[in-house]
């Protein structure tokens, strides 16, 4: 029997596609690149996604798992035919845990609604991407999703305590709990962030966090973006970390402002969005501390949002930038690099200076506090030769980036987009052990394979080999 | 004999064993990562296994390890690298804490690490897991790693992570390597997260430690020793001062922290933090202890003669509730007695085959782990 055969005779045929929109439709993810897809299924419990591990394996058709497609480096993209998991009805919440502050749910819930639905408890999920109203916790948890909040409370792996997790031998097993430090080897660590490389994520078991009594929010617009980049600089200094603190410079002020009328300052060379969480006491006399460092630094304005309705709205202005820049182009390229926070103002003239030499215009909008960087670039992928030069200036960037003691990616993830560029950042002898501890959990290559480590990387030379058994 | 062999290769590297350690033929103290790496391939050539050493502080965690060599990690103590406007340190693991945290205090600043005791040494808190008790705020230590520099088993040198504040560059490495305790190889380097100290820190002594966390905004901790509630508070002035009233306790400035606890066996109960307090309750009367609450860790310390039974006691609970209770320190005969980990899992053959992605030969801490991995 065919694998969609076989697929179909636990799942019923409404749940396995073969046919060719479906396969043109889930072909990409949020990033640039498409590819083949074989049959696509969508499970809804553990127990069928172990079928599927099972039947695709001895089909020997590859696995990618996917949510809802959001992720930006073509990490959920097939580079040859595979079995494409789509979790997105593995969507349960199946126990909230209030004292204990955690909640188990399925990979394909929406990373919003868990948050809507834990609210009226006075909690909230706290890594929140620009696209938390359509991503899953699942594809969050392979990147290892951040967002502005995770400033002060940390990106996804700061709050996946526990995995349940489909291994290549189609068995389930349970990965770290609700109880501080389990036993063993941090295995829990390993798959966050793994771009299911390791296995299939079917449950995961989330920190949920305290709503703070209350928040300020402060929007601060400059004639220059060194010195919102010192702004922030002093900020963490002076010993105030902000739950949020967000960057945007003119260009992409003029779009959203466009587009969603945030009441942002369209005439500032550079505009943060600040957001102060935590007790009254605290944040008040941080907002008037933050205020003071953004004036002390040559700010025009200095802005507290006057009620809660303002401050949604610049939110609501800083998380559709991207959905903005269509009004420039059709397609834009996002990067995603780190830099230590000191050196901003260095790389943001470095930014501006390539994609000046490759004739490209760049917008920036990012999380500023965590010196992670989202230059956008936007181009028309139909004009000939317009592609590569976007090509070449991002790894320009990215090269530069690295330079300056950062990182690829800081929340998007490697996938496919960055997977060549990993030795920029490690020697052979760090791939190889990367690619030594895929093996121990994949040892047959059957899970999202050809992302995250260059072809290669697993290299026979290095260490003392074990001796044959 | 083939200890010999590596003792006259590595003899420069060679130092006193001290009283503490464990019974070995040689002790070792290189003062790179590379040098390291160099020993552990000469031990894994000769198949001798290797227990790694910081000050001692938590070798009474898991199985009890034989060895042939030790290595010290005493001449590796440098503060590599601290930028406090990156709020992020790289220092090398034989740095002791205590240095560390005053080093750090120049600037307001905390990699909020154990405060106790001051000799344990960076590697040896990270390679054990051990969190600081501002866990409650900040988190388990290994959201403060950002990078991390590994010897492993067969004599390579690994880097995983890198020292920014947010990344997802390649597997993480730094989480795998906190808590392993010493399996997959040295931990020699590492960059850490580092965070401001509140302008203003008080100790409030309140009457219930679990109204107190329902009350309090993110404090520090919220402890509660032999019966003794206090919640620890760090801000701004005007945040400490408002939160003291809240909570409506008697307040001493500063962060008066537990001791360590006295007694010949510490114990270690984890469970969901909603059941610390259900724990406490658990802790025979005879013995003390220090409850974390919104944490779910419970320390408490007795005397070793009915530690068997009481660890035994504790398991039907936590393996009922989701929770260990493991043995943090104990005279050498409880450890010949029982499991110092308890059950060690399901996930069991798959540790198996990341510690061998490491270290292929089982040369490190053998069998320290659960399933004496």
């Amino acid at each position: 029997m065919s694998l969609a055969d076989d697929l179909a005779a636990f799942l019923g045929p409404g749940r396995v596609k073969t046919d060719p929109l479906e396969r043109h439709v889930y072909a990409r993810d949020g990033g640039l690149r498409t590819g083949p897809v074989e049959v696509i299924v969508h499970p809804r419990t553990t127990a069928e996604v172990v079928e599927i591990v099972r039947t695709a394996r001895n089909h020997g058709s590859p696995v990618v798992a996917r949510g809802a497609g959001t992720g930006l480096a073509s990490g959920a993209v097939p580079t040859g035919p595979a079995v494409l998991v789509v979790l997105t009805r593995m969507d349960e919440i199946h126990e909230v845990d209030e004292a204990s502050r955690t909640a188990w749910v399925g990979p394909g819930l929406i990373n919003l609604e868990l948050s809507q639905h834990i609210a009226p408890l006075g909690l909230h999920y706290a890594p929140d991407p620009s696209s938390q109203s359509i991503c899953t916790i699942g594809g969050n948890v392979a990147t290892n999703a951040g967002g502005p909040h995770c400033l002060a409370d940390g990106t996804t792996v700061a709050h996946v305590l526990g995995i349940e997790l489909v291994t290549v031998d189609g068995e389930v097993v349970m990965l770290g709990g609700a109880a501080p430090d389990p036993i063993g080897l941090d295995l829990r660590g390993v798959v966050v962030g793994s771009e299911g490389t390791v296995g299939v994520v079917t449950r995961v078991l989330v920190r949920l966090t305290e709503d703070a009594p209350a928040t300020r929010t402060l929007l601060l617009a400059f004639g220059d973006t060194a010195d919102a980049a010192a702004t922030v600089s002093d900020t963490v200094a002076a010993g105030v970390i902000p739950a949020a603190l967000e960057m945007m410079d003119r260009v992409m002020v003029g779009l959203i402002e466009n587009w969603i009328h945030a009441g942002f300052p369209t005439d500032a060379a550079g505009v943060l969005l600040a957001e102060l969480a935590g007790h009254p006491a605290a944040v008040e006399a941080e907002a008037e501390m933050l205020s003071n460092i953004a004036k002390a630094n040559g700010a025009l304005s200095a802005r507290l949002a006057a009620d809660a309705d303002e401050a949604a709205r610049w939110w609501k202005g800083r998380k559709g930038a991207f959905g903005a820049v269509a009004q420039r182009a059709p397609d834009y390229y996002l990067h995603d690099t780190v830099v230590p926070r000191s050196r901003l103002v260095d790389i943001l003239g470095r930014v501006h200076e390539i994609a000046e030499r490759h004739d490209l215009e760049v917008m920036n909008v990012f999380h500023a506090g965590d010196g992670n960087l989202h230059p956008l670039m936007p181009f028309d992928a139909a004009e000939p030769g317009t592609l590569e030069r976007v090509q070449a200036a991002a790894d320009e960037i990215v090269t530069a980036s690295v330079e300056a003691g950062g990182t690829l990616s800081g929340e998007h993830g490697i996938g496919l987009e960055k997977r060549d560029l990993m030795s920029l950042v490690f020697s052979p002898v760090d791939l190889d052990a990367q690619a030594r501890l895929r093996e121990a959990f994949d040892p047959v290559g059957l899970f999202n394979p050809d992302k995250v480590l260059p072809a290669g990387s697993r290299c026979f030379d290095y260490g003392r080999p074990a001796p044959a058994q | 004999m083939t200890t010999e062999t590596i003792g006259r290769r590595f003899h420069h590297l060679e130092v006193e064993a001290n009283e503490r350690m464990p019974e070995c033929q040689l002790v070792l103290a290189p003062t790179t990562a590379e040098e390291a790496a160099a020993v552990l391939d000469a031990a894994a050539e000769h198949g001798l296994p290797v227990l790694f050493w910081g000050n001692g502080s938590h070798q009474g965690f898991g199985h009890r390890v034989e060895t042939a060599i030790v290595i010290s990690t005493e001449r590796m103590n440098r503060i590599i690298e601290w930028s406090p406007a990156d709020l992020t340190v790289v220092a090398e693991a034989g740095v002791r804490i205590g240095d560390l945290a005053l080093r750090l205090l120049e600037e307001n600043q905390t990699a909020v690490l154990p405060e106790a005791p001051v000799e344990a040494t960076v590697g040896g808190v990270i390679a054990s897991g051990q969190s600081g008790w501002g866990r409650l705020r900040y988190g388990p230590i290994r959201d403060r790693m950002l990078e991390v520099v590994l010897a492993t088993g067969d004599g390579r040198v690994v880097r995983g992570g890198a020292p920014v504040v947010k990344n997802v560059t390649g597997y993480d490495l730094p989480r795998l390597a906190t808590g392993s305790f010493g399996s997959l190889g040295l931990i020699s380097r590492v960059a850490l997260k580092l965070w401001p100290v509140g302008e203003r820190a008080a100790t409030v002594t309140v009457e219930a430690a679990d109204r107190a966390l329902a009350i309090a905004y993110r404090p520090l901790a919220v402890i509660e020793e032999n019966g003794t509630a206090r919640v620890y508070l760090t801000g701004t002035s005007a945040e400490v001062e408002t939160q003291t009233a809240e909570l409506s306790g008697t307040a001493v400035d500063g962060l008066d922290w537990p001791h360590p606890l006295a007694g010949e066996t510490v114990l270690v109960v984890r469970v969901p933090a909603g059941l610390t307090g259900a724990a406490t309750e658990r802790v025979p009367s005879s013995w003390s202890y220090q409850a974390a609450f919104g944490v779910g860790e419970v320390r408490l310390a007795g005397p070793s003669e009915p530690a068997a039974d009481l660890l035994a006691t504790l398991r039907d609970w936590t393996a009922t509730v989701g929770g260990a209770a493991v043995v943090e320190r104990a005279p050498e005969a409880l450890y010949e007695k029982v499991d110092p980990w308890g059950e060690p899992g399901p996930s069991l053959e798959l540790q198996r085959r990341v510690k061998a992605a490491f270290d292929p030969l089982g040369i490190c801490n053998p069998g320290r782990l659960p399933g004496k991995l």
